[in-house]
């Protein structure tokens, strides 16, 4: 014995759920802390081209990067509790991917300094640097020139330089203030500039 | 050659630029980091277990020098009543004989 539903019955359940909004980022942050973990892994989904977007600015190669996203969103997880629903969850996503980031330069610069620089070395006198530029390795002779700065200045320099994003916001995310952001700037970049005369000279 | 802020600025302003291709690394990275928390859960207990450790460990310090503390006024005590007992022998066990304190 066989029972067909209605179609109409069927139809107007395919409408029902087309038409549904998406669950909001706080109704799923609700959920995960319910134990839905189907529901973080729609917030992953969402906000992980992000992420990586973000992690990649810092990270040398494919394995670093999915090391700093799955870090970011394993704190994520454990601290959803502390989410507070006066800023948007992307937000409280953003600085905890900047400190993740932060965490992941002092860890490389303490183990950078216990092993080889496997780093080329780059003469900015040649005229070749322009070529190599031009090739679109510009993030490869960037990426050297910032293993010789401090973790702080790499990320200040990579904020503020590279993302463009204003004072304000990376005072928010660093959680210092924004004038001691302005000098950590200003030194940063002539770190960078030192690097760079002092390359030129050796 | 150029001048250093011209590099600098030329590199950045290529950084900017370049769009990093992620989708690679994105791949199934949802199930990768569920099964590292489900791994970090079902290792709960025992590092509940080894943060409770130092707790435990001072817990049983202290009960040891409290109970060699007590150990140490007992026997001072002992010390105080075997003088008495040597003194006034007589006095002590009348006093035990009334049930006096």
């Amino acid at each position: 014995m066989t029972f067909a539903l209605p179609l109409s019955l069927l139809v107007d359940k395919t409408e029902a759920m087309s038409d549904a909004a998406p669950p909001s980022d706080e109704a799923l942050v609700d959920a995960t802390i319910r134990g839905d973990d189907s529901a973080f892994a729609e917030l992953m989904r969402r906000h992980k081209r992000r992420v990586f977007s973000a992690a990649s600015r810092f990270a040398r190669d494919d394995h670093q990067m999915d090391d700093i996203a799955q870090e970011v969103f394993v704190r994520a997880f454990k601290n959803l509790r502390n989410f507070r629903r006066d800023a948007p969850f992307e937000h409280w996503l953003s600085r905890i991917t900047v400190s993740a980031c932060y965490d992941f330069l002092r860890r490389e610069r303490r183990h950078r300094d216990t092993t080889s620089l496997e780093a080329v070395e780059y003469d900015l006198s040649d005229p070749s640097v322009e070529s190599e530029i031009a090739a679109g390795r510009a993030r490869e002779v960037l990426s050297w020139a910032m293993r010789f700065l401090r973790p702080e200045e790499q990320l200040i320099l990579t904020l503020c330089e590279i993302d463009e994003r204003p004072i304000r916001e990376v005072a928010e995310l660093t959680g210092w203030s924004e004038a001691n952001v302005k000098v950590r700037a200003f030194r940063a970049r002539a770190s960078l500039r030192q690097v760079f005369e002092d390359h030129a000279e050796a | 050659m150029p001048k250093p802020d011209d590099i600098i600025d030329r590199l950045l302003q290529s950084a900017r630029d370049e769009v990093p291709d992620t989708s690679r690394v994105e791949f199934a990275f949802e199930t990768r980091v569920l099964a590292r928390l489900r791994e970090e859960r079902s290792f709960g207990i025992a590092a509940w277990a080894w943060r409770l450790a130092p707790f435990f460990a001072a817990l049983v310090m202290v009960a040891g020098v409290w109970e060699r503390a007590d150990t140490t006024h007992l026997q001072a005590t002992a010390v105080l009543v075997a003088d008495a007992v040597r003194e006034h022998p007589d006095r002590i066990l009348l006093s035990l004989v009334r049930q006096e304190p």
